[in-house]
C-alpha cells in the first residue's frame, strides 16, 4: 500500500494533522502515566471527523491538547500536533492566545455553564470579536453578530443579542456558543460532546445545524463523543479510541459496515437501536481499566479473539483497505461481521400476565401552592401532571418517554410519596392507596424501591458498599443474624453481576456502571415487587448500558418484580420494555404495547421523537424549524405548537380525544388512519430524499 | 466521627509517622504547643514548685528570680505555680465547654437541615436571637440563673461555654448539612422511612466531618479566651482557685510594678491560643487537600 504517498497527497489540505502524539499524566504513587500513544490522525479542510471511545478512553484529552489546554501535570513526550503550519503542543501562553478561538475553536459540553450567567448575550459574542480583533467598531461588531446568529439558525437577532443566557432554550444556548465558536471564522472546530444532555428533538437539531455549517462554510470538525450513531449522522470519518491507542481509523459507512477492529465490532454490538436489540455474541465485555492494560495490545484483555501474541506486542496499525486503518495483529483471521438482529422479544421475553402492582388514575400534580400576593395577582397553581393513568403488573417493565420538562419524573416521585398529588389516586396492590411518605406502613416502603439518575450521588461517599446494602436489610427484615444478613448482601451483589470483593469498597472506587449496579442491589436486598428506575442509564457508557440492561431483564424474567423505567432514549425502552407511555408536557400522548407504539400509527409527537433518534444509515428528516415555537393557546392540545400535523384550529381550540384501537391509546384531532397515512406519507417523503 | 482511612495496611507506627510528616507545618508546629500545653497541665495537678494557694512563699509582688521565674503576686503566691496549676482548669472548661456546644449545636443543626420548614424556621430565628445577645451578657444571665451555689463550678462555667458556642455551631452545621441533605443517598434513605436521627448519623454527619473538625478546632480556640475573659471579670472561678483571667485580674495593680506577674498568665493563654489556631489552620488545610471539606 502506497501509504506515504497518500499521506504526502493529503498534507497539503489537511487543517490538522497529529503526528505519533503521546500525552503523559504524573499521577500520585504511579508517577508518569502514559494516556495517550502515538496517536496519529488527520482531518481535511470541510471534513467532519469523529472521535469515539468509552469514557477514559483519552478522547477529551486529545481534544482539549489539540487546543493547547494541558493539565499542569501532564507532558508531551513526543508528537506534533499541527494545526495548519503551527504546532499547537509547542506554543507559550502568548502565541496560544493567538491561535485559541482565532483558529481553533470549542463548543463544549453543557452550554449552560458554558455561557456566562450575568452577561447578555451580545456582550459575550463581542467579546469574543474585540479579544481577537476580529472587528473593533461598534457597527462591525453588531453586523458580524448578526450574521452569526443567522448561520446558527436563529433569527430573532435583536431579542436573543439582548437576553441573558436563562432566558433562552437548552437548544438556543447550544447554537450561541456554536456562534461564539465560529465568531473568528477559525479553522479548526473541536467539539466535545456538544448534544449530550440535550433533548433527542433538540440533538437533532444541533446536528443537523452543524451538517450544514461544514456544507456552508467548510472548516474542519473534530466531534468527541461516545455516541456512534450519532456520527453516522455526521462524521465523514470515525477514529476509534481505546485506552489512549487509536485502534481504528475507517470512513463512517465502512465503519458501520464492516468494523475491522473486534473493539469497535463491540462498540456497534452493543449499541441498542429503535429497530432491534443489542446483538448479543458482539457486545463487550468487561470495563476499560487502565491497570490491567500491559505491554502488548491495550484491549486484549476485553477481546474474544484474544491470542498469546496480544499481549506479548502492541499492534502496529495497518491499513487494510483505501483511508480504512486497523490495529489488530489478526484483522485477517476475525470472522466476517454479521450482525444478525436478535429478534426484540426474544430477550424481553413474555409480558407479564400477572395481578396489578401499581394502578395510576387521573392523577394531576403541582408544584408550590401559590402565595398570597400571586393568588391577588391572579395566578393559579400551575399543573405539572394533569390526568394521567396507567398500571404496571407484575413481571411487566412499563416505561415513561418524553423530553425534559415532560413530568415523567414528577410522576415517579409521587408514586414514592416525595411529593404530594393534588387530584386522582394511585393504588398500590390492589387495596392500598398511597399518599405521602410518612403515612405509609413499613411494608409498603420496603416493597417500593427507587433507582435514582445519577450514580454519583446516589452512594453514600464515606460507606462501604456493604454498608450501603446493609441499611435496607436492618431496616426492613429485622431479626436476621449478622451471617444471614452477609449472605443477602453477597446475593444481591450477585444478582448484579458482582462478587463478594465489593462488599468492602468504597464508592469512590468503583466505576460509575459498577455504583449504578450496586444502587441497584440496594434496592433489590430490600426484595422489592415495584422498582422504579428514574433515568438509571443515562449516565452510563454503552458497554456498561448494555450490562445493566442484561440485569434488568434477568429481573424481569423471574416474573416477580414490576419495573417502572424511565428514560429519554428510545432505543433502550423499545430493548426492554413491555409497555410504553409517552408524556408530552404532563399529558399522555400515546400509550400501548412497545411494538405498537414503534409502528404505525403515531402520535405525532411520538413520530417527531423517534425521527430524531440517530440510526446508521438513516438520514434524519427535515424536523420542526429551529427557534422558539409559537404561543400556545391553553385550551386546545398541548403539543398544537409544535405539532408537524397540525389539523386546523380545532387543534387550538379543543382538547384532542383519547383514540383507541385495541390497546393502544392514541391522544389526537385526527383519526387513527389519517395518523397511519400520514406517517407513511412522510417515511415515504424521507426515503426519496435521502437518494 | 468516621473519617476512615482507605490506604493499605503498613505497620501502624510507620503509617503514624509518615501521617505526620506529610502534615501541613502549620499544624505539625500547632500541635507541638498543644502538646507542651496539655504536658504542663497535667504536670501541673501532679506537682508544682510550691503549692498553688500557698501564701508568703516569699516577699509579695516582686518580679523575676530563680525561685519565681513569674514573680510572686500580693499575697506572696508564686504565679509560675498558679500558671501551672490553672493549666488543666482551663483545658477541661475548655474541651468541656467546646464539645458540648459542638454536639449540640451539630446535632440540631443537622436535624434542621434535614427536617427543614417550620422546625428549621424556627429553630434558626431561636438561634439568631441568642446570637444577637453579646456573649458576655448571655453568660453572665446563664450564671445568675444558675444561682450562687453553683456559681464557680468549672462545670459550669463549661457549660456556659458550651451554650454561648451552640447557636454559632449550629448555623455552620446546617449550611453544610444543607448541601448534603439534597443527596440522592439521603433521599434514599427517606424513602426507606428511616428516623430523622438514623438519617444524620448514619449519612449526613459522616459527608460533613471536615467542615465540622475545622469548627470544632476554631471554638477550641475561642474557649480559653472567652473563659479567660469571665475570669478577668469574674464571672468565672473563684479565687484561690487559679485561672489565667482571674489571675490577670488579681495581679493587674501590679502591671507598673513586677509585669511578669501578668505576663505570665497571659503568655500561657496567648501560646494555647497561638497552637490551637495554629493547629485549626493547618486542619483546614489539609482536609481540603484530601478532599473533605467539600462533602461530595
Amino acid at each position: 500500500m502506497n501509504k506515504q504517498l497518500v499521506a504526502m497527497d493529503m498534507n497539503i489540505t489537511n487543517s490538522v494533522e497529529i503526528d505519533d502524539f503521546s500525552l503523559d499524566y504524573f499521577i500520585g504513587a504511579n508517577g508518569w502515566v502514559r494516556i495517550l500513544r502515538e496517536v496519529g490522525l488527520s482531518i481535511g479542510r470541510g471534513e467532519v471527523l469523529g472521535l469515539v471511545g468509552e469514557s477514559g478512553c483519552g478522547k477529551s484529552s486529545l481534544a482539549y491538547n489539540l487546543l493547547g489546554y494541558r493539565a499542569g501535570n501532564s507532558r508531551i513526550p513526543s508528537g506534533r500536533l499541527m494545526v495548519g503550519q503551527t504546532d499547537v503542543g509547542r506554543l507559550d501562553r502568548a502565541a496560544l492566545d493567538k491561535v485559541r478561538g482565532r483558529r481553533v475553536a470549542l463548543v463544549p459540553q453543557n452550554p449552560t455553564t458554558a455561557l456566562s450567567p450575568h452577561l447578555r448575550i451580545r456582550s459575550q459574542l463581542a467579546e469574543v470579536l474585540v479579544e481577537h480583533g476580529y472587528a473593533t467598531e461598534t457597527t462591525a461588531i453588531e453586523a458580524r453578530l448578526k450574521e452569526l446568529l443567522f448561520l446558527v439558525g436563529l433569527t430573532d437577532t435583536d431579542r436573543i443579542l439582548q437576553s441573558y443566557p436563562y432566558e433562552l432554550s437548552g437548544g438556543q444556548q447550544q447554537r450561541i456558543v456554536i456562534a461564539m465558536a465560529l465568531s473568528c471564522d477559525p479553522e479548526v472546530l473541536v467539539l466535545d460532546e456538544p448534544t449530550t444532555g440535550l433533548d433527542v428533538t433538540t440533538q437533532g437539531q444541533i446536528v443537523r445545524l452543524l451538517a450544514m455549517l461544514k456544507r456552508r462554510i467548510g472548516l474542519a470538525m473534530l466531534y468527541v463523543t461516545h455516541d456512534l450513531n450519532l456520527l453516522s449522522q455526521i462524521a465523514d470519518r470515525v477514529v476509534v479510541m481505546y485506552a489512549g491507542s487509536v485502534v481504528e481509523t475507517a470512513p463512517t459507512a465502512t465503519l458501520f459496515a464492516a468494523p475491522g477492529h473486534p473493539y469497535t465490532r463491540g462498540l456497534i454490538g452493543s449499541i441498542p437501536n429503535i429497530r432491534q436489540t443489542a446483538r448479543g455474541g458482539l457486545r463487550l465485555q468487561g470495563i476499560l481499566r487502565r491497570s490491567e492494560i500491559g505491554a502488548g495490545c491495550p484491549f486484549a484483555a476485553r477481546c474474544q479473539y484474544r491470542q498469546p501474541l496480544c499481549e506479548a506486542r502492541h499492534p502496529e496499525s495497518v491499513a487494510i483497505a483505501v483511508k480504512h486503518d486497523v490495529a489488530c495483529h489478526f484483522w485477517r483471521d476475525l470472522p466476517a461481521f454479521d450482525p444478525v438482529p436478535e429478534r426484540l422479544d426474544a430477550r424481553r421475553g413474555a409480558a407479564g400476565k400477572g395481578e396489578v402492582v401499581l394502578e395510576v388514575e387521573h392523577l394531576a400534580i403541582s408544584y408550590k401552592r401559590v402565595e398570597l400576593l400571586g393568588r391577588w395577582l391572579g395566578r393559579t397553581r400551575q399543573p405539572v401532571v394533569k390526568d394521567v393513568s396507567l398500571r404496571v403488573r407484575r413481571g411487566e417493565i412499563v416505561s415513561l418517554v418524553g423530553e425534559s420538562g415532560s413530568g415523567k419524573s414528577t410522576i415517579a416521585k409521587a408514586i414514592t410519596g416525595m411529593i404530594d398529588h393534588v387530584a386522582g389516586s394511585v393504588t398500590y396492590g390492589g387495596s392500598v392507596d398511597l399518599g405521602m411518605l410518612r403515612s405509609r406502613p413499613v411494608e409498603v416502603l420496603r416493597e417500593i424501591q427507587y433507582v435514582f439518575q445519577n450514580p454519583d450521588e446516589s452512594l453514600n461517599p464515606r460507606r462501604t458498599v456493604g454498608a450501603a446494602l446493609a441499611r435496607p436489610i436492618s431496616r426492613f427484615r429485622k431479626g436476621l443474624s449478622a451471617g444471614e444478613r452477609q449472605e443477602l448482601i453477597v446475593e444481591a451483589l450477585r444478582e448484579v453481576q458482582l462478587d463478594e470483593s465489593y462488599v468492602h469498597r468504597y464508592p469512590g472506587q468503583l466505576s460509575g456502571g459498577e455504583r449504578q449496579r450496586v444502587a441497584i442491589a440496594r434496592g433489590l436486598v430490600a426484595q422489592p415487587k415495584l422498582l422504579l428506575c428514574d433515568e438509571i442509564l443515562s449516565a452510563l457508557d454503552v458497554s456498561v448500558q448494555a450490562k445493566v440492561i442484561d440485569v434488568l431483564l434477568d429481573l424481569k424474567k423471574q416474573g416477580e418484580i414490576a419495573m417502572l423505567f424511565i428514560s429519554h432514549d428510545l432505543s433502550v425502552v423499545r430493548a426492554i420494555s413491555d409497555r410504553v407511555v409517552v408524556l408530552y408536557k404532563g399529558t399522555i400522548m400515546e400509550e400501548g404495547p412497545t411494538d405498537a407504539i414503534y409502528q404505525p400509527p403515531y402520535h405525532p409527537y411520538t413520530h417527531m421523537l423517534l425521527n430524531a433518534v440517530p440510526e446508521p444509515g438513516r438520514v434524519s428528516a427535515e424536523g420542526e424549524p429551529a427557534g422558539e415555537p409559537p404561543r400556545l393557546d391553553p385550551a386546545g392540545c398541548v403539543f398544537a405548537n409544535r405539532c408537524l400535523w397540525k389539523k386546523g384550529t380545532v387543534c387550538d381550540s379543543a382538547v384532542p380525544p383519547m383514540r383507541q384501537a385495541g390497546d393502544l391509546r392514541i391522544r389526537c384531532h385526527h383519526d387513527l388512519a389519517t395518523l397511519s397515512e400520514l406517517a407513511t406519507w412522510q417515511n415515504g417523503e424521507r426515503q426519496a430524499g435521502a437518494r | 466521627m468516621t473519617v476512615t482511612a482507605v490506604s493499605p495496611a503498613i505497620s501502624a507506627p510507620a503509617r503514624l509517622w509518615s501521617g505526620f510528616r506529610s502534615l501541613p507545618l502549620a499544624m505539625r508546629c500547632g500541635m507541638a504547643i498543644l502538646a507542651l500545653h496539655v504536658f504542663v497541665a497535667m504536670l501541673g495537678l501532679l506537682w508544682t514548685p510550691y503549692p498553688y494557694d500557698a501564701i508568703g512563699t516569699g516577699v509579695g509582688a516582686t518580679g523575676m528570680s530563680w525561685q519565681h521565674p513569674f514573680g510572686l503576686d500580693q499575697l506572696g503566691r508564686d504565679v509560675l505555680s498558679r500558671v501551672m496549676y490553672a493549666s488543666h482548669i482551663v483545658l477541661y472548661m475548655g474541651l468541656l465547654g467546646t464539645l458540648f456546644g459542638m454536639f449540640f449545636g451539630t446535632i440540631l443543626g443537622l436535624l434542621s437541615a434535614l427536617i427543614g420548614g417550620w422546625f428549621d424556621a424556627i429553630l434558626q430565628r431561636f438561634f439568631e436571637a441568642m446570637i444577637s445577645i453579646p456573649f458576655l451578657i448571655l453568660g453572665l444571665i446563664a450564671i445568675s440563673a444558675a444561682g450562687p451555689r453553683l456559681a464557680s463550678n468549672p462545670t459550669l462555667i463549661a457549660l456556659v461555654v458550651g451554650i454561648v458556642f451552640l447557636p454559632r455551631v449550629a448555623r455552620i452545621a446546617r449550611a453544610a448539612g444543607l448541601q448534603v441533605v439534597t443527596r440522592d443517598y439521603v433521599t434514599a434513605a427517606r424513602l426507606r422511612g428511616e428516623s430523622y436521627p438514623a438519617i444524620v448519623l448514619q449519612e449526613v454527619l459522616p459527608n460533613c466531618a471536615g467542615p465540622l473538625l475545622v469548627e470544632l478546632a476554631l471554638r477550641a480556640g475561642y474557649a480559653p479566651v472567652l473563659i479567660g475573659s469571665f475570669g478577668f471579670l469574674g464571672f468565672g472561678v473563684r479565687a484561690p482557685m487559679p485561672e489565667w483571667g482571674l489571675m490577670l485580674s488579681e495581679n493587674r495593680d501590679l502591671i507598673m510594678i513586677t509585669p511578669i506577674t501578668t505576663i505570665g498568665p497571659g503568655l500561657a493563654l496567648a501560646t494555647l491560643v497561638f497552637g490551637l489556631n495554629l493547629f485549626t489552620d493547618g486542619l483546614a488545610r489539609y482536609l481540603d487537600r484530601a478532599g473533605l471539606t467539600t462533602a461530595r
